[in-house]
């Protein structure tokens, strides 16, 4: 009897000290800049409905640690990233980025794609002190402590857009359409008040989820509006069913062209260049920017991912976004979180598109507004393009200017704009 | 005789499971991993409310995401109108960050009336518990009422929600959408701050896992839990015997949901954060995966399925080499299991058992009691009554 209930107990607590033991062994406790080595977090989706676009983000950013580390580091130390997988759901970004901060103890990330995703991390990086450098296109009315935006925002990518297409293309009724999430309902309405106060006009506001491929009822409610044009804010797969559908049914782009803020090069590539051509998007970078630093990156990317890769605005800053971390980190001396994103604030870079700077307010980049038109290859003619880049405003359509900001390093100043007179 | 059964119960699987649960703590320092383990936990209250619908009343509903997710968005509410953000909006009244983002330029902002009673912390608890009871019990009624059974109960649990989930993201105004509520207050209760990172938050968890382990235990050691296995067994006898089989299982499912919505509050305390994609069909069907994994008809297999899957889903997914397989992994697993151990891991369990204590086969039906004991049937001396009762 005894010695049967001893070998139960041992059973018992060597299955519990193995839990234990995995648990342990899964969770490394040493410091972020403890030997020579320094860790970085990495956190896109390399599963599910956004791999496509978000896997060539992580790929450009691995690729600029890499160069960094054969140059010799930063501060000495060679990046070691680490690695996480978001699985395009916000959910599993909020649970893998409070693992990077509080069990690996990174104290800076290069992540996220969506809006939804960096919502979702966005107070993580606030309550456990990180600094995240966001590479992407963002719908602005944001003003977070704890990042470096890469990417465009509304006065780069979207007021120049609708002045463009109402100027050039002849546009005044705009059909809105895009994915149901923060990012096209804000770039929505950043476009809608933009229209008001130009004398257009839209004449539908659409959304359906991200993975939605139905489009059959919405491109027949195109066919009956006849709007001159469609400002489209559709994101991930569904993007692909859009447009084939938009062709299937008849409609070309001399009739009524998608002037998209979100269809790339590599979203082009997977819809088919030919159900593409002819369409517009804004970006302030495109793979066809004629400089000899752009060709040299191109060619690097086609050498180390294959001759079938293309380069894209979100994959752009991925990749110098890194090297803007290394000098902040050459700056401050140390990965902390608060020196990090003040030592980041004004730097700049010759990045593949050209000059890039973070701007010394509101840690948005100034970049280079750029408008293209999709070709048969599935490469973007540039059809317009401002002389240099542009000073970054996250609250154009609430009336923010170069000379009157809202977002300073000090934060959102909420005698500017606050949610109450923003309505009245 | 005493002596023995005290000995029994201090060593059946649901105490050392117990026991295990809350002591884990002691060998488990790192914040990160509390709060993970307090995950896996959540999961399992999740799994324990499938076992009592499918394993004892043979329900199989493929919308359990729904309750769940009902469960964790009411908590959520209240947690993100308690939050410093919203409570500093410049509004007299708390208003949720996004509802400034989604208000069309020139309109009044106000809180939706939906949000309104939300304010109150403990109206949000009690939604978060009655909501979907309530829910599983209208859907119940129209279900069990109106006759249908089978795999059509199924589908008709996994049209709910499909059907909620599209609701939520697209009432983006309301609810967010796809977005979720984030940034929530941490969640105090008289006084007590239960940080996600700390212990009372896995106590918690951890108490109630137990609890609800032992009393649906209890559950099915009564007269009611007898009804259910019997009605899974053959519902027409059961019905000319006169018991109103609708009400047996309409109590079944709305309990299981009420367990459902509980583990969608713990969720909250422990992830801070609600989206629709935790009230999904992937999670809908993932309950199911662990609860067949663990055993069906064991409560302990449902906590053992939940804590084994999601663990290994988590230490594959961050391995670095395995993150394009790891779906494939435990799908795989999840078929051999079922076919080669279709009573889960419990079954696996109650053998091994078995052979742990050889001498006991010359006692009393040896393998009944251990399987019993795994299966949460009762005890032999009262089958043989109860057996009694019902012929």
């Amino acid at each position: 009897m005894k010695r049967r209930t001893f070998i139960q107990t041992m059973a018992t607590s060597a299955a519990l000290t193995s839990v234990v033991g995995c648990s342990r062994g899964a969770a490394p406790g040493s410091s972020a800049d403890g030997g020579e080595t320094m860790k970085v977090g990495v956190l896109f989706s390399l599963t599910g409905g956004l791999e496509i676009v978000e896997k060539s983000m992580h790929d450009s950013t691995l690729m600029a640690i890499e160069e960094i580390n054969a140059a010799g580091g930063v501060l000495g130390k060679q990046l070691v990233p680490v690695v996480e997988d978001g699985a395009s759901d916000p959910r599993v970004f909020a649970e893998k980025a409070r693992k990077l901060l509080i069990s690996d103890k990174v104290a800076t990330v290069f992540g996220c794609y969506t809006g939804a995703s960096v919502k979702a991390v966005l107070p993580i990086f606030t309550q456990h002190k990180g600094l995240l450098y966001y590479p992407t296109y963002a719908q602005g009315n944001e003003c977070p402590s704890h990042a470096i935006y890469t990417g465009a925002v509304p006065n780069q990518q979207v007021t120049n857009f609708i002045d463009w297409t109402m100027k050039n293309l002849n546009a005044k009724r705009f059909f809105l359409v895009g994915s149901n999430y923060v990012f096209p309902r804000e770039m929505a309405k950043v476009a809608k008040i933009f229209l008001q106060e130009n004398g257009g006009e839209f004449v539908a506001d659409e959304y359906l989820p991200l993975d939605h491929t139905q489009w059959g009822p919405l491109v027949s409610k195109i066919k009956e509006l006849k709007p001159d044009s469609i400002f489209s804010n559709v994101v991930g797969a569904s993007t692909v069913a859009f447009y084939r559908e938009f062709k299937n049914q008849g409609l070309t782009p001399e009739a009524i062209p998608i002037c998209s803020t979100v269809t790339s090069e590599v979203e082009t590539q997977a819809v088919g260049p030919e159900f593409v051509a002819g369409h517009y998007s804004s970006f302030p970078y495109f793979q066809s920017v004629d400089t000899p630093a752009n060709k040299t990156w191109v060619a690097n990317v086609k050498d180390k991912f294959g001759a079938n890769t293309v380069t894209h605005h979100a994959m752009e800053c991925s990749y110098w976004q890194v090297h803007i971390f290394k000098q902040a980190a050459e700056k401050a001396g140390e990965l902390d979180p608060e020196l990090m994103r003040k030592a980041s604030l004004g730097l700049e870079y010759d990045a593949p598109g050209g000059l890039v700077r973070i701007d010394p307010d509101n840690g948005n980049a100034w970049l280079t507004p750029r408008i293209g038109q999709c070709q048969a290859d599935g490469q973007y003619k540039i059809v317009d393009e401002y002389a240099g880049p542009v000073k970054p405003l996250p609250y154009v359509a609430y009336g923010e200017t170069e000379q009157n900001l809202y977002c300073t390093t000090s934060g959102l100043d909420t005698t500017k704009f606050n949610p109450q007179e923003q309505q009245s | 005789m005493n002596l023995l059964r005290i000995r029994r119960f201090m060593l059946s699987p649901y105490t050392l499971l117990s026991a295990a649960i809350l002591i884990v703590p002691l060998f488990v320092v790192d914040p990160f991993w509390i709060n993970r383990l307090g995950l896996y936990l959540v999961f399992s209250i999740l799994a324990l409310s499938m076992a009592l619908c499918w394993g004892q009343a043979g329900i199989l509903s493929l919308g359990h995401g729904a309750f769940f997710g009902l469960g964790a968005y009411c908590m959520a509410m209240s947690l993100k109108l308690l939050s410093p953000d919203s409570l500093n909006q410049g509004t007299p009244f708390p208003l949720p960050d996004f509802i400034t983002w989604n208000t069309p330029p020139g309109e009044a902002l106000k809180l939706p009336w939906l949000w309104v009673p939300f304010q109150n912390l403990g109206f949000g608890m009690a939604a978060a518990l009655l909501v979907p009871a309530l829910f599983a019990a209208v859907v119940g009624w129209f279900v069990f009422y109106g006759g249908v059974s089978g795999v059509f109960i199924s589908i008709i649990t996994l049209a709910l929600v499909v059907i909620l989930n599209l609701v939520v993201i697209d009432q983006q105004p309301i609810t967010n959408g796809f977005n979720g509520l984030n940034n929530l207050a941490p969640f105090d209760l008289a006084g007590v701050v239960f940080d996600p990172y700390g212990l009372p938050a896995y106590y918690l968890i951890a108490g109630i896992c137990v609890l609800l382990l032992l009393g649906l235990r209890w559950l099915g050691s009564t007269r009611a839990g007898l009804l259910f296995r019997a009605v899974q067994a053959d519902e027409q006898r059961v019905q000319y015997f006169g018991y109103d089989v609708a009400v047996y299982k309409i109590f079944a499912f709305s309990l299981s949901a009420l367990i459902a919505g509980l583990a969608g509050l713990l969720f909250v305390v422990n992830s801070q954060y609600a989206s629709p994609t935790i009230m999904d069909v992937s999670i809908s069907i993932a309950v199911v995966v662990w609860t067949a994994v663990g055993g069906r008809q064991s409560l302990i297999g449902a906590v053992l399925g939940a804590l084994a899957i999601n663990g290994a889903q988590n230490a594959l997914s961050e391995s670095g080499s395995l993150v394009h397989v790891w779906q494939l992994i435990i799908g795989i697993v999840f078929v051999l299991v079922v076919v080669f151990l279709p009573r889960g891991l419990a079954g696996l369990g109650a053998d091994l058992w078995q052979h742990l204590r050889p001498q006991a086969k010359a006692v009393e039906a040896p393998a009944l009691v251990a399987e019993a004991e795994l299966l949460s049937v009762p005890v032999p001396q009262n089958s043989h009554q109860s057996g009694q009762r019902q012929s």
